[in-house]
Parts: C-alpha cells; sequence; structure tokens
C-alpha cells in the first residue's frame, strides 16, 4: 500500500488546561477529496494550525508522504507542498489581485538579492513564469478574478471574491495538499455550488489532494471521497457520507445543536 | 500543476545549511560569553592582589547607592508598568513627565533657598515642592494621553510609539526652549545633609529619604490597585478594555487616571532624584526613561511587582555590575560603562526572557 | 459656536507656548519681505489663521457633507481669532503689568525685546487691542479662504505660501543670483535680507498664473508627461520625449548646483546627502519590511569608525596623533565595500536574536544598541581603537589621483553617486519578488509565512540591507568631516533620520528626498533655527502622526494600510467598489468563532 500523502497520528494540543485535540489520528490518500466535520469547537482548525505548523502538537507526529514535518517552520512546510486558507479570511489588503497570488508563488521562485537588483534575464524570465502562474491560479475561478479585477487592492473586493482569492493564492503555492477551512462560510446559495464545483475541479484538474473543513453538509455530500467527523478534539467516526451521516455518535453530537445541518 | 510532493517534504529537511538552528547557536554563543564574563569577571575581581582590590566598604557603599537610584527608578518604571497594562503601549515619553516635575520644582525650590524657607521650614518646603512637582508631572502626562495618545487608541501599534518619540522630542526641548539648556543646581535643605548609620551600614540622610518615600508610594499604589473601586476598574480594563466597557467602565476615565497615578509617581520621584543628585537639566529624563523601561521590563511589564522589583534589581546591577565584571579583565573606569551595561540588560532580558523576571519566560506571540 | 471658541483658545495657548519658547522674540529681525512680514508676525498670526481654517472643516451630518457659507465662516473665523487674541492679548498686558524682569529668571524668551516687539511703543492695553483685532483678521482670512471657491483658493494659497518660501529662502537665491551674476536687488533687498516687497508681489502673481494655468491645462499636461491615457494599467515608466526633457533638465539642475550656489549651501547640501542616504537605508527597514529601527546610528557610527580604522586614521590624543591598536591603509574605495561586509555581518548577527520580538519591543532594543555603541565608542576603554572623547584624525578624503573630495564641491558630487546607487538598490528591489515578499510581510507577517515566506530570513535581509546602507552613510560622513568625535553620533541620529523617513512618507523613495531636504537643508540654511530643529521634528512627528500617518508623499500602498480603519467603516456603510455582491454579515476581516 502506498503511504498515504497525509497521516496525522496520534496529535494531541492543549491550550491551558483545555485539549483542543486529543489523540487525533487519520489519513488522507493522493488524489481524494477528505472533509472534516464537526460542531463549532471541535478542534477542527487547530488540526489545521498543527499541520501547517503554525504550533506544534503536544504529542503525536504529522507526515507528509511518510516525512514528518513538526517542528518546521510553517513557511517550509508550504515548500513541501501544504497550502491552506483560513477561516477567516487573510488576504494581503494593500497588495492588488495579482500581487496577492503572486506571494504564493513566492516559494516557487528563487530570485536573490543580486539577481533582483541587476534582473539577469534569468530574473527577467523567472518574473514572468511568476506573473503568468499566479494568473492561471486566478483564472482557475473563471471571470471572477480576470482582466481589470486583476489590478485591484484587494480590499476592495466583495467578500465571495476574497475568499476566492484566498484559495487562488493557496493554489498558487503549488502545492501537492490543499486545505480548505470553511471556504463557503457567508457565501450565499449560488456561490457556495460553484465553489463546490471549484473543489471538485481542484482534484479532477489540477491532481490534488484536498481536506476540507465544512459546516454546510450539500458541500460536504457533494465533494467528499471520506468524510471524519469530530468531536471534542477526538475523531468520533468516518467513511463515506452516508456512512457518517448515518453514525450514532455523530448524531447525538450535532443533538441539541443546529440538527437540521445533516442531510 | 501539482509537483511531487515528497520530494520537496525531503527537500525540506535535508537543506542541511538552512536546517541549523542559527537562532540557537547564535544565542548559545551569547549566553555563553555573558556567562564566561560574570563569573570570570567577578572571580577576577574579587581574587585582586590586597592593594588593587575593592575593600568590603566600597562594595556596601555601592549597593546603597544602587539600591536607592532603583527606588528612583521602580517609581518611573511603575508608570510604564501602568500605562502598558491599560494600552498595550510603551509611553516613550514618560521620562519627560519625570523631567518636567522635577524642573518646575526647581524653580519653587531655588525660591524657598533664597528667601530662607528651605532651611527654616524644610518640612513644609519639601511638602510644597512634593506637591509642585506631583502637580507639574501629572499636568504633562495628562495634556499627554489627551492630545498625542487618545486620538490614536486604535492605529496600528506602530503609530503611537513613534508618536511618543516625537512627544517626547517635544516636551525635552520645549522645556530648553522656555527655560534655557544649562543645568540647574538644585538646593538640598541642610535637615538632608549628613548621612547616618544602619545596622552599621553608612546611610545618607538623602538615601534614606529616597527609600522611605519610593516604599511608602508603593505601598500605597499596592492598596489603591487593590482596594479600591478605581483600582479594581483599572484592574478590569486592564484585563480586557472591551468588557471592562460593557460592564460599565468608563474606560477614557479610567486611562486619564492611570496616566495621572503615572504621573504622581514620576513626580515623587523627580523630586527625589533632585535632592539626591542636585541637579536638573532639561536632558534628565531621557536615560532614567530608558533605564526605568529596562527594569519594567526586567520584572516583567504590566507588572506592578514586576517593576518595583525590577527597579530595584537594575538598581543594584547597574551600580554594582560594571565595576564588579569588568574591573577583573582590566577595563579601565568601568563606570563610565554603565549606561551601557543598562542598555545590554535590556537587550538581554528580552532576548532570553521577555516575561522577565516574574513572567512565564515565554515569548509573547506577535 | 464651541468648536471655534475652542479652537481659538487652543490657538491663543500656541501663540503664547511659541512666544516663551522663543520664535518670536528672537525672530524679530528675520525679514520675510520688506520690514513688516517678520518670521515673529507670522508666529503670531499663524495660530489664528489655523485655527480659522480647521474650523471651517466640512461637517459630516446625517451622512452628508455640510460645508460652510461664506458668513457661517466668517463668523467662524472671527470667533475662533478673537479669541485667541485675546488670550494672547490678556498675556501681554500680564507680562506688562507683572513686569517682564520678574518673569525673565524664569523664562528665558519673555524678554525685553520681545515685549518691545509685542508692544511697539505703546501702551500693553493698546498693544493687545491690536493683536486682538490682527488675530479676528487672522482667523477670518483662514475660515473664509477654506470656503472660497477653488478657482481663487487654489492660487492664493500658492501664492501665499510659495512667496513666504522664498521669504525663508533668502540665504540660497540671492547667492545663487549673485553666483550667476544676476540682478537681484530689485528682489531681495542687501539691507533687510528679504524679499522686497515689489519682489514678493512679483513672485505672488507668477504663481497664481502658474496655478491658474495648472488647473486649466493640468490634466493635458501631466498626460504628456507621462505619456498615457486615463485607465490604463499603471506600468513601469514610459519615457515620452517631455518626461526625457524635463529628467535630464532635472539632473542637469543637481549637478550644477555646487557651482552655482556656493560652497556655503554645497556644504549643507552634502550633509543633506549623507542624510539622504541613511534616509533610504532605513527605508528598507521600516517602510518595506516594517521593522521599526531606533537604532540606526549603530550602523552610522560602526560605518564612520570601520572606515577611519581601514583607511589609516590616527587617533587624536593630546600628545598629538597616535595610531590605533588596529590599523589598515586601504583605498578608500576598496575599504568601502569591507565596511559594508562588516555592516551585513553585524545587521545579522544582531538581528538574528532580536528580530523576533514584537514591534515596540524590536524598538527599545534597537534604541538601546544605538545608546550601547556611542557609550562604548567614547568609553576609555576603546579609547585605544577609536580614541574616546576626543575622537579621530586624518579621515581619507577618498581621492581618486589627485582629485580629493572633502572639498564641499566635490564631497557633493561623490556623495550623490551613493545616493543615486543606493536609490537604484532601493527601486529595484521594491519591484522584485525580495520587495513583494517584504511587502507581504509587512502586510500580515504570519499569513506571510503561511504563504511560503521566510519571515525571519527576509526581516534579516532588511535588517542587513538597511545597516549596509546606513554604514556607507556614515563612512562618507566620515570623508566629508575628515574627523570624528563622538558628539557626532547620538541617538539622535537616529531620530532625526527616523523623522526622515517617516515626514517623507514611509516606504516612499522621492519622499526620503524630500524630507531630507526640509529636515537637514532647511535648518541647515537657516542657522538661527537650529536651537529649534528638535523642537520642530517633535511636534512634526507628533502632527504627521495624528493627521497624515503617510507623510508628506505618501507611498499608495502605506496610505492604504494606515487608513484601513475608515475605509471599513465606509464599506460598512454601503459605499462597495465594483463587484457584483453585497457583502454578508457584519465586517467580513472580523474574528469569528475558532
Amino acid at each position: 500500500m502506498s503511504p498515504a500523502l497525509l497521516e496525522v497520528e496520534g496529535v494531541t494540543k492543549r491550550f491551558g488546561g483545555l485539549s483542543a485535540l486529543n489523540e487525533l489520528s487519520f489519513q488522507v490518500d493522493e488524489g481524494q477529496i477528505v472533509s472534516i466535520i464537526g460542531p463549532n469547537g471541535a478542534g477542527k482548525s487547530t488540526v489545521f494550525n498543527v499541520i501547517t505548523g503554525l504550533y506544534p502538537p503536544d504529542e503525536g507526529d504529522v507526515r507528509l508522504r511518510g516525512v514528518s514535518v513538526v517542528g518546521l517552520a510553517p513557511n517550509r512546510i508550504t515548500r513541501a507542498g501544504i497550502a491552506r486558507t483560513f477561516q477567516n479570511v487573510h488576504l494581503f489588503p494593500n497588495m492588488s489581485v495579482l500581487e496577492n497570488a503572486m506571494v504564493g508563488m513566492h516559494c516557487r521562485s528563487k530570485a536573490g538579492v543580486f539577481g533582483s537588483i541587476v534582473r539577469t534575464p534569468a530574473v527577467k524570465r523567472e518574473e514572468e513564469t511568476v506573473r503568468e502562474r499566479a494568473t492561471e491560479s486566478l483564472d482557475f475561478f473563471g471571470s471572477r478574478l480576470a482582466g481589470y479585477r486583476q489590478d485591484q487592492p484587494a480590499f476592495a473586493l466583495s467578500y465571495a471574491n476574497r475568499r476566492r482569492l484566498e484559495m487562488a493564492r493557496a493554489l498558487a503555492t503549488q502545492p501537492a495538499l490543499m486545505l480548505l477551512d470553511e471556504p463557503t462560510a457567508g457565501m450565499n446559495p449560488r456561490e457556495t455550488l460553484e465553489l463546490r464545483d471549484h473543489i471538485v475541479r481542484m482534484r479532477d484538474e489540477l491532481a490534488l489532494t484536498v481536506l476540507v473543513i465544512e459546516h454546510d453538509m450539500r458541500v460536504v455530500k457533494g465533494v467528499s471521497d471520506r468524510v471524519i467527523a469530530c468531536d471534542y478534539g477526538r475523531k468520533i467516526a468516518e467513511g463515506t457520507y452516508e456512512e457518517v451521516a448515518n453514525d450514532e455518535q455523530v448524531i447525538e453530537a450535532y443533538l441539541g445543536r443546529k440538527h437540521e445541518e445533516l442531510g | 500543476m501539482a509537483d511531487s510532493g515528497s520530494e520537496r517534504a525531503v527537500d525540506a529537511r535535508l537543506s542541511g545549511f538552512a536546517t541549523l538552528p542559527w537562532r540557537r547557536i547564535i544565542l548559545g554563543i551569547l549566553g555563553a560569553t555573558i556567562a564566561f564574563v560574570v563569573v570570570v569577571g567577578s572571580y577576577r575581581t574579587l581574587t585582586l592582589p590586597e592593594g588593587e582590590r575593592f575593600s568590603g566598604d566600597f562594595w556596601v557603599d555601592q549597593a546603597v547607592n544602587g539600591l536607592g537610584q532603583g527606588a528612583i527608578l521602580a517609581l518611573i518604571a511603575l508608570g510604564y508598568t501602568l500605562v502598558y497594562g491599560i494600552l498595550r503601549m510603551i509611553n516613550f515619553a514618560h521620562g519627560e513627565v519625570f523631567m518636567s516635575g522635577a524642573f518646575i520644582s526647581f524653580f519653587f525650590a531655588d525660591a524657598y533657598q533664597k528667601s530662607g524657607l528651605l532651611n527654616s521650614r524644610p518640612y513644609v518646603a519639601l511638602t510644597i515642592l512634593l506637591v509642585v512637582s506631583i502637580l507639574a508631572s501629572t499636568v504633562v502626562a495628562v495634556l499627554l494621553e489627551r492630545i498625542a495618545y487618545r486620538p490614536l487608541r486604535n492605529a496600528p501599534r506602530l503609530v503611537p510609539l513613534i508618536t511618543a518619540i516625537g512627544a517626547q522630542l517635544f516636551i525635552q526641548n520645549a522645556f530648553r526652549g522656555f527655560f534655557g539648556p544649562q543645568p540647574r543646581g538644585y538646593p538640598r535643605p541642610q535637615i538632608l545633609e549628613g548621612g547616618i548609620e544602619i545596622l552599621g551600614i553608612p546611610v545618607a540622610k538623602v538615601q534614606l529619604l529616597v527609600f522611605v518615600t519610593a516604599i511608602v508610594s508603593m505601598i500605597a499604589l499596592q492598596v489603591f490597585v487593590n482596594r479600591s473601586r478605581t483600582g479594581r476598574s483599572m484592574r478590569a480594563v486592564a484585563a480586557d478594555s472591551e468588557i471592562a466597557s460593557l460592564m460599565g467602565i468608563n474606560v477614557d476615565r479610567i486611562i486619564v487616571i492611570t496616566f495621572v497615578v503615572g504621573g504622581i509617581l514620576a513626580g515623587i520621584a523627580g523630586l527625589l532624584f533632585s535632592l539626591a543628585f542636585t541637579q536638573v537639566q532639561f536632558t534628565m529624563g531621557f536615560r532614567p526613561g530608558i533605564a526605568a523601561f529596562t527594569a519594567a521590563v526586567l520584572g516583567g511589564i504590566g507588572s506592578i511587582g514586576g517593576a518595583a522589583l525590577g527597579g530595584f534589581v537594575l538598581g543594584l546591577l547597574q551600580a554594582v555590575g560594571p565595576p564588579l565584571l569588568l574591573t577583573g579583565f582590566g577595563v579601565p573606569s568601568p563606570f563610565s560603562l554603565r549606561d551601557a551595561f543598562v542598555f545590554l540588560v535590556l537587550i538581554l532580558v528580552l532576548v532570553f526572557r521577555p516575561g522577565g523576571l516574574l513572567g512565564s519566560g515565554e515569548a509573547e506571540k506577535v | 459656536m464651541g468648536a471655534s471658541a475652542r479652537a481659538g483658545a487652543i490657538a491663543g495657548v500656541v501663540t503664547i507656548f511659541l512666544a516663551a519658547v522663543g520664535l518670536i522674540g528672537n525672530f524679530t529681525d528675520l525679514n520675510l519681505i520688506g520690514t513688516q512680514v517678520t518670521f515673529a508676525l507670522l508666529m503670531i498670526v499663524i495660530s489664528p489663521v489655523l485655527a480659522g481654517y480647521v474650523v471651517t472643516s466640512p461637517r459630516v451630518e446625517g451622512g452628508e457633507r455640510v460645508a460652510f457659507t461664506l458668513g457661517q465662516a466668517a463668523s467662524a473665523g472671527v470667533v475662533a481669532g478673537a479669541l485667541a487674541g485675546a488670550i494672547f492679548g490678556a498675556f501681554v498686558v500680564f507680562v506688562d503689568v507683572f513686569g517682564v524682569d520678574r518673569i525673565r529668571p524664569i523664562f528665558l524668551n519673555i524678554s525685553p525685546t520681545l515685549m518691545d516687539y509685542l508692544t511697539q511703543d505703546r501702551p500693553a492695553i493698546v498693544a493687545a487691542a491690536i493683536i486682538v483685532a490682527a488675530s479676528v483678521a487672522a482667523g477670518a482670512a483662514g475660515a473664509v479662504y477654506r470656503v472660497l471657491p477653488d478657482g481663487i483658493r487654489k492660487p492664493l494659497g500658492s501664492a501665499v505660501w510659495v512667496t513666504l518660501l522664498f521669504g525663508f529662502l533668502q540665504r540660497i537665491v540671492p547667492i545663487a543670483l549673485d553666483q550667476l551674476d544676476i540682478e537681484r536687488d530689485w528682489l531681495y533687498s542687501k539691507v533687510t535680507r528679504g524679499l522686497t516687497w515689489p519682489g514678493a508681489i512679483l513672485i505672488a502673481l507668477v504663481t497664481a498664473g502658474i496655478s491658474v494655468l495648472k488647473a486649466r491645462q493640468g490634466e493635458t499636461l501631466r498626460g504628456a508627461i507621462r505619456g498615457r491615457g486615463n485607465g490604463e494599467r499603471r506600468g513601469p515608466l514610459t519615457l515620452t520625449p517631455l518626461s526625457i526633457v524635463l529628467a535630464l533638465a532635472g539632473l542637469g539642475a543637481v549637478l550644477i548646483a555646487p557651482h552655482v550656489l556656493g560652497s556655503v549651501i554645497a556644504e549643507v547640501l552634502g550633509t543633506v546627502m549623507v542624510f539622504a542616504l541613511l534616509g533610504i537605508g532605513l527605508n528598507i527597514v521600516v517602510g518595506y519590511a516594517g521593522l521599526l529601527d531606533l537604532g540606526y546610528v549603530f550602523f552610522f557610527t560602526l560605518g564612520a569608525y570601520s572606515l577611519a580604522l581601514l583607511t589609516g586614521a590616527t587617533l587624536n590624543t593630546f600628545v598629538g596623533s597616535t595610531d590605533p591598536a588596529v590599523a589598515l591603509d586601504l583605498n578608500f574605495y576598496v575599504a568601502v565595500p569591507v565596511v559594508i561586509v562588516i555592516a551585513a555581518i553585524a545587521g545579522v548577527l544582531i538581528g538574528a536574536p532580536v528580530l523576533r520580538l514584537r514591534g515596540d519591543y524590536l524598538a527599545l532594543v534597537t534604541l538601546g544598541l544605538g545608546e550601547m555603541i556611542v557609550v562604548l565608542v567614547t568609553s576609555p576603554w576603546l579609547g585605544p581603537l577609536v580614541g574616546g572623547p576626543q575622537g579621530m584624525l586624518d579621515i581619507t578624503n577618498a581621492a581618486i589621483g589627485n582629485f580629493g573630495f572633502r572639498d564641499p564641491k566635490h564631497f557633493y558630487y561623490l556623495a550623490f553617486a551613493f545616493v543615486v546607487l543606493a536609490l537604484f538598490v532601493s527601486w529595484r528591489l521594491a519591484n522584485s519578488r525580495i520587495g513583494r515578499a517584504w511587502t507581504a510581510l509587512r502586510e500580515d507577517e504570519q499569513v506571510a509565512d503561511a504563504m511560503g515566506v521566510s519571515t525571519t530570513s527576509y526581516k534579516l535581509l532588511a535588517f542587513a540591507m538597511g545597516g549596509a546602507i546606513g554604514s556607507v552613510g556614515g563612512a562618507l560622513f566620515a570623508v566629508k568631516i575628515g574627523s570624528l568625535t563622538p558628539a557626532s553620533f547620538q541617538v539622535l541620529v537616529s531620530i532625526q533620520v527616523l523623522g526622515i523617513v517617516i515626514l517623507g512618507g514611509i516606504g516612499s523613495l522621492p519622499g526620503v528626498i524630500v524630507g531630507s531636504l526640509v529636515l537637514v537643508g532647511l535648518p541647515g540654511l537657516l542657522r538661527e533655527f537650529e536651537e529649534y530643529r528638535l523642537l520642530a521634528y517633535g511636534a512634526a512627528v507628533v502632527a504627521v502622526m495624528l493627521l497624515r500617518p503617510q507623510g508628506l508623499i505618501p507611498n499608495v500602498r502605506r496610505s492604504r494600510e494606515l487608513h484601513e480603519e475608515d475605509r471599513e467603516q465606509d464599506k460598512w456603510a454601503g459605499d462597495v467598489a465594483a463587484d457584483e455582491h453585497v457583502a454578508q454579515g457584519p465586517s467580513p476581516l472580523g474574528e469569528g468563532a475558532g
């Protein structure tokens, strides 16, 4: 069996006296879209933060293609091939749309001080490539982030476009694994469906592996190859959408919260 | 678009040069050097041959001096720590608040000396000087808050800091403009001249006054912050200003009160400094200001106990440290490096233990 | 009305402040125009004028901008001016009654000279009344100015401040004209040293004329220069014939300046160049990477002393000059790269432990470092190396062949060359992958890190580069003066360079040049202001931070950042830029649940 792309093994993370993550273990195989669901406070964003190196786990390990990434700086992990978006959009507000995407290409380019000052032909070519690839990531979202939009400062975008830009920026880092943190939060139904299709395209057209935290079950149902349900920082169910949606523990966890969220 | 992830994952680990923990290495070397200087320097200073060695009396003197200076530093440091606790900003201009009190009180002190009041009724004179110094410092502190800081409450953090720097320059040079650049001799009443012995240790009367006044002030502050309603409000605002305002606390007023308290303490410190060092000048606020800030950080910024502790510790360090550590290495006139010593302490604390002596030892996240 | 009264009261107090600090009394004979408009007079009326101007700023009532009518403005200005004048007038009367001689021992600048000027040989009460009248006029003028139609206001405003500027430039322009052998007595009087009235009127008219022309033809002119139409993408500079001509003309002016303006001015310009260089360096640290460095004097000092030691300078001792403990005798042009390397290494060694500290802590640590190096360089301990308080002598004059650069006119070119080089490097970096990384780092450090930008490396890079440039500034400074004393290397240098960067606009290169000209050049030329330089710095920094944090010439990006709050509120009020979806829910950039 080939090693999974991502392995999270026995990860525990405590903040003060509270365990946000409690011996959480799961795997993500290459080429899959896996959704993580669970009530608020279940520690889902924390998993992302640990995976991407924002802080280390207190216990456990995170492995990318078999190699542990615990302890590496976030920018290293991004360079290794894991990209993410945030629950609350964090763009670079005063940079243009295109520049935001070009920052994503930073770790895939290498122009140094000397080259940047002197502008050797190699550096100029690289800048062109960076620009092209960044534009490609933006074009992934069709006309939404194309044309004159690309020179607009990021703060001027609508909410939905901001979310898309964040994703485009993450795509520009040319990752193997995409982590999307509640990508459809705050979007209207039409935008949500559009985004759902984008996620599927990420797997199909760009050969990415995607790990999504989602609350909207229509999206979860529509994209997931597998679903992992969490509560109180531990995994309580895993399987296809149908299996998880009908799992007793999962239903119990959601009982008293928004029961309508399921199915 | 997705290249082989595994190659890159491996890549991330194996770029040898860059993955060496450079920071740890540099810090380690730094720490080792410091430890070396401290241990070897002290040893060598203390084991110098009979004629060159410092006497026991010398060290006692230095310690007493250091504690005296530390008391003054503590008073000023409290001002820094209080404002930091409430606004999370460093009131860079606090040194000038200190200077204002001292300088304005000079004019009164001068008048009293000329008229003889200083020595005929010293207690009355000193009380008036204290009140004047406190008033002047407090007025400057409140004006600072009102004009320079209040409009910038919600600005990105660098902006109020830069403003504070500008304000510091402005106040210092305004005093220069008003009163001239010459240093003025601050008169000392007769009753404060000379020394007494406490437990066999010679202490100047002035130093005794400094100690007692500083400690009484700090106790008063502690009582005020912990027992009074205003003090409770201050602690609430320091913990979380949004919730405090939801609880009905007038945050603006509390902030002004914080500056007032800081001003009062600085005013007291100003008078004590003037009596101890008998000189005031428009530049007198800058170095003590930075030293006091160092003390606040040393003890743990945001903590009242920390500021007090930090003040005394730093006072001791800067009086005893240079001769103790440097003479052993043959450094001529170690006292000329005293200021560098203080700055070094500041840098070391912030690099190795930003939470200070009373803190947790962890760096605060950006 | 309350607002007017308050503004007026503040203005009155400010004028008293100006008097107490000496900005009136010491400048009663700095003639700007004729003998009537002196700097002192300017100081007396400027506060009421500003008060009037501020009071009439358009209010926002019910979501709409409400401007003042002429009548409203006039009355508001009158009230403000009256109150300001009343307060200052009362002050004058008080001093007169109390007795100047009793105040002077305390407030040095409340002097007989001041009082003579203010009362003009009249009884104090009368003088006060005149002051009130003048303030009323000033306040009204400031207020009315605001509400004048653009067509009148702009030419009028330009005319006034340009004329005053020429009044201030009385140390440069007449000298330049003299050097070029142009008649100038009709413009600048040899007697008063300031502008003559006819000259002033001429300048005012010309400026007003240019302003009117600009309003009519401005757009087309700008287009002709920049070579693009409306709405085109902002791309790299396009070279039109007109822009090339202007650039060459500008370059020419800069190059012949020392010869036209004379040695004295060239010397000041040399200092301006050195500080501009320092500003460019600090701009990388503060403007590009967003790190507040208060200890820039560290690199300045390091550069100066390193250069001295590398090029064979000697120690200034009581017995003449001796050699330092470590001395090489390199050529200046070989030494400079070595200095740069030393500074870069120092920058990395210092930066590694220090740069991960939070903003204000970083500021204070760097301040501490700046102080430390000053103390070290003055100390007896390092005396055998760098000369202690007496410093060092015999610094190289950077000669190429027989052409030495110590002469102010020559030094100017040397410094200018380095400034151009630094500008080029800085500009290229800003518009490169590295500049992008710095901007991302500045906008949101954690997110930049998450996006693959190694924040520690880039902070270090900015710090080291800034340090390297700063050290070159120090080296140049050493060459300029020919000797080094610790007195030239105070922490104030850090603060002055910071002031230049801030005033010119954090992150803006042209702004640094302008900032340097204003903050270093003007006081350099107008020597009497030397004493007030720091006071003005402090006030300017505070004012800039309160009113316009992006400085005089804003760097567009930075502007946006610092006004983010305003923008957020605008958006919330429904003022969204073109897009098909309206923002859902409350502020999208706010924090949500965990």
